[in-house]
């Protein structure tokens, strides 16, 4: 099996295909810290691409309450549990990949993955603000918080390792050379699932009325016209953003997601021991005790939360969150400049401008034009 | 005397050649696998439970797990598949039986899998090397399914079929009532713009089939294509903990992608069986080694039974052997 390297891991793993990177990255930058869970990134993809026959049980993009939540149930400890143990020296990580234990356990195939049952899809927000461990009289919030949740933001990865790809024996999935955005080929696809059981985070998912396997497009109708998918636009927490992402070695400072991922460091994939080179990133819940995101997020999760704490006060970084949900617009570049952030296009053209902080109008209580004093209700 | 002493010797030498020789050929057939006789009838029935079949010779093929390519099956969970082939003048036939104690005729939840089974010819003249054929060496596949003959026997099996307690209020472009029918209820563009893999023209997400058997080449492992000709028809029927399941095609075909059966004595095939209660798809099957298919009916010995008597007459021959070097006086030592 051919050797690629994985960044993420600071190490070369065995991966069925040579690596053939695209000419650019799909990835995206999620702010968990700022999620509400109001689910609209669902219903909107919802809405978009998975209303129709076959799809009722489908969520592309979900929302799930951590520790307890999960679509499908237990996805996440399901494939640690299978996983076993997972080192890491430093930034190194020490342990199997998934396609390694695959490798390793000669089971018969080539990513170690299993298939949820009907009943793991059948409740997609189970465990909903359920919080880890009980509230005693007499408690009160620290940092880290004692009883603790928060939501976790999940679509496909667009990885650039794929484990559906890598597992399905027919090549029915594919990452487009122009943008690296994953797809099922759906007049190859066979519905055999090997992509279902083979992708830890379940976003690879069976249309039970065409019988073949369906994901994630990363909305690339929209990409291709310069805009941001559905999900990141229709945020109303405006907690994401989408760019290319580069390798470490090819950085752009003013690309905002190379700036949140490889800059300042405060955004981080999900379970990226699991080998695969996710392009989904996370800023860590601050709230959260370490331990659990170090699981989650790997070694430098510490460091990401420390920088985070920083941006309030650091124009730069303050500058690339506050881009999020601003703009429908694919925000190739940013430039601060003074007490403002601008993004703009492909072309080098601004697309949006935004104040580092929000002006402050204060209205006095009596309106002398309209001659009524102004109330907070209607 | 000198004839008749080195006699015993002569003989020894002679029988062993001819043993060698029958060894050779025992282990020829033995690799040509058994050999399937297809009956001569008036008519192919497309009924498994048509009495006629019981005019064909069964052949009970022994079936191991495809372990060869990724994704493997590791254990067989159907060890044995009965084959039997009729013809007539215009077509040929195929019936195939293996217990099955569940009938697992939908796929239609994310974890449910479908029963099926398959034939493999060869388009070149040699045998491929592996099972799906390889480059150069085209296999021609029937592969019928049990959730396309429960769609032909029932109708879709949509989502209510599958969930019986189903229900949604809309969909876009939906038409009749909820919670609704496909694909009579999704005709419309809007609807059926929703079903991705029928529109992307995929042969597994039609709705309506002509046949439950698909007909495909193959290069290789992973290349099993859906052929633009399809000509197999079938039926299956699960009764009592058994599949028995028919294929028939006519003789004659001037498809390049179809095998080749008309005018010819002995043709090879192979059979793979899917479990869909044991997770069994594409490549985690049973399969069989080649048989042979003939068209002839043979009078003499054949196959397996051809390795019994080589067996015998080579245990005699080495016996006679022994005892006449065991009379030899002592002074010719």
């Amino acid at each position: 099996m051919p050797k690629v390297f994985n960044w993420q891991i600071n190490r070369e793993i065995e991966y069925p295909y040579e690596a053939a990177p695209p000419k650019k990255q799909f990835a995206a930058v999620f702010d968990i810290n700022k999620c509400i869970a109001c689910q609209t990134c669902s219903m909107i993809c919802k809405n978009a691409w998975t209303s129709g026959r076959g799809q009722e049980y489908m969520w592309w993009n979900n929302v799930e309450t951590k520790p307890y939540g999960g679509y499908p149930q237990g996805w996440d400890m399901r494939i640690l549990s299978l996983l076993g143990p997972q080192s890491w020296d430093g930034n190194t990580y020490t342990g199997k990949t998934l396609i390694e234990a695959a490798l390793e356990r000669s089971e018969g195939r080539t990513v170690l993955g299993w298939l949820p049952e009907d009943e793991d899809w059948a409740n997609v927000n189970l465990g909903e603000d359920e919080s880890y461990g009980l509230i005693e009289g007499g408690t009160y919030f620290t940092m880290p918080h004692p009883v603790w949740s928060f939501y976790l933001q999940r679509i496909c990865n667009h990885c650039t390792l794929p484990a559906c790809l890598a597992a399905c024996p027919r090549k029915a999935i594919y990452k487009r050379p122009e943008d690296g955005i994953v797809l099922v080929d759906q007049e190859r696809c066979r519905g055999y699932r090997e992509c279902v059981q083979a992708c830890p985070f379940k976003k690879v998912l069976y249309n039970v009325a065409t019988r073949v396997a369906e994901k994630c497009i990363a909305c690339f109708p929209r990409i291709e016209q310069g805009l941001q998918p559905y999900c990141t636009v229709g945020c109303i927490g405006r907690i994401r953003i989408n760019g290319w992402i580069h390798t470490p070695q090819e950085v752009d400072p003013e690309n905002p997601v190379d700036y949140l991922v490889h800059v300042r460091k405060v955004a981080l994939p999900l379970y990226p021991q699991f080998g695969l080179q996710n392009n989904i990133y996370y800023v860590p819940p601050i709230h959260v005790p370490p331990a659990y995101l170090r699981q989650m997020f790997g070694p430098q999760v510490d460091k990401a939360m420390e920088a985070y704490r920083q941006a309030k006060d650091d124009p730069e970084m303050l500058g690339v969150f506050l881009l999020m949900g601003a703009t429908d617009k694919w925000v190739e570049k940013f430039r601060v400049r003074g007490d403002e952030v601008m993004g703009y296009d492909a072309k080098g053209d601004e697309i949006i401008r935004v104040p580092l902080k929000e002006p402050i109008f204060i209205r006095p209580n009596f309106d002398v034009v309209r001659q009524v004093f102004r109330h907070n209700t209607t | 005397m000198a004839l008749r002493r080195f006699f015993p010797y002569l003989l020894f030498v002679i029988a062993l050649a001819v043993a060698a020789a029958l060894a050779n050929q025992g282990v020829a057939l033995a690799q040509q696998g058994p050999t399937l006789t297809s009956k001569k009838v008036a008519q192919v029935p497309l009924d498994p439970k048509a009495s006629v079949w019981g005019q064909a010779r069964a052949t009970d093929v022994p079936l191991t797990p495809q372990n060869i390519a990724v994704p493997r099956l590791n254990e067989v969970s159907i060890s044995t598949v009965r084959v039997r082939s009729l013809h007539d003048d215009e077509k040929v036939g195929f019936l195939l039986e293996w217990q099955d104690a569940t009938r697992d005729a939908r796929a239609s939840h994310p974890d449910e899998f479908r029963d099926a089974a398959a034939l493999l010819f060869s388009l070149s003249p040699d045998l491929p090397n592996i099972c799906m054929g390889a480059p150069g060496q085209l296999a021609n596949l029937w592969h019928w399914k049990a959730d396309w003959q429960e769609d032909i026997d029932k109708g879709f099996q949509d989502v209510v079929q599958a969930y019986p307690n189903f229900y949604k209020d809309v969909y876009a472009g939906v038409s009749g009532t909820p919670p609704y029918q496909a694909p009579q209820d999704f005709s419309s563009a809007l609807a059926q713009s929703y079903f991705i893999g029928s529109s992307a023209g995929n042969p597994l997400s039609q709705f309506e089939k002509a046949s439950p058997v698909e007909e495909l080449v193959s290069a290789g492992f992973g290349t099993a294509t859906h052929k633009a000709a399809q000509n197999v028809a079938g039926k299956g029927v699960w009764e009592n903990g058994r599949w028995r399941v028919v294929l028939v095609r006519s003789l004659q075909t001037s498809d390049a992608e179809a095998a080749p059966l008309a005018g010819r004595t002995e043709v090879p095939l192979a059979v793979a069986v899917w479990n869909g209660a044991n997770r069994e798809v594409g490549a985690r099957k049973q399969l069989s080694s080649f048989l042979t298919l003939s068209f002839v009916e043979r009078a003499g010995l054949e196959g397996a039974q051809l390795a019994v008597v080589i067996a015998v007459a080579l245990m005699v021959v080495v016996a006679v052997g022994a005892i006449w070097l065991r009379r030899r006086p002592a002074s010719a030592a």
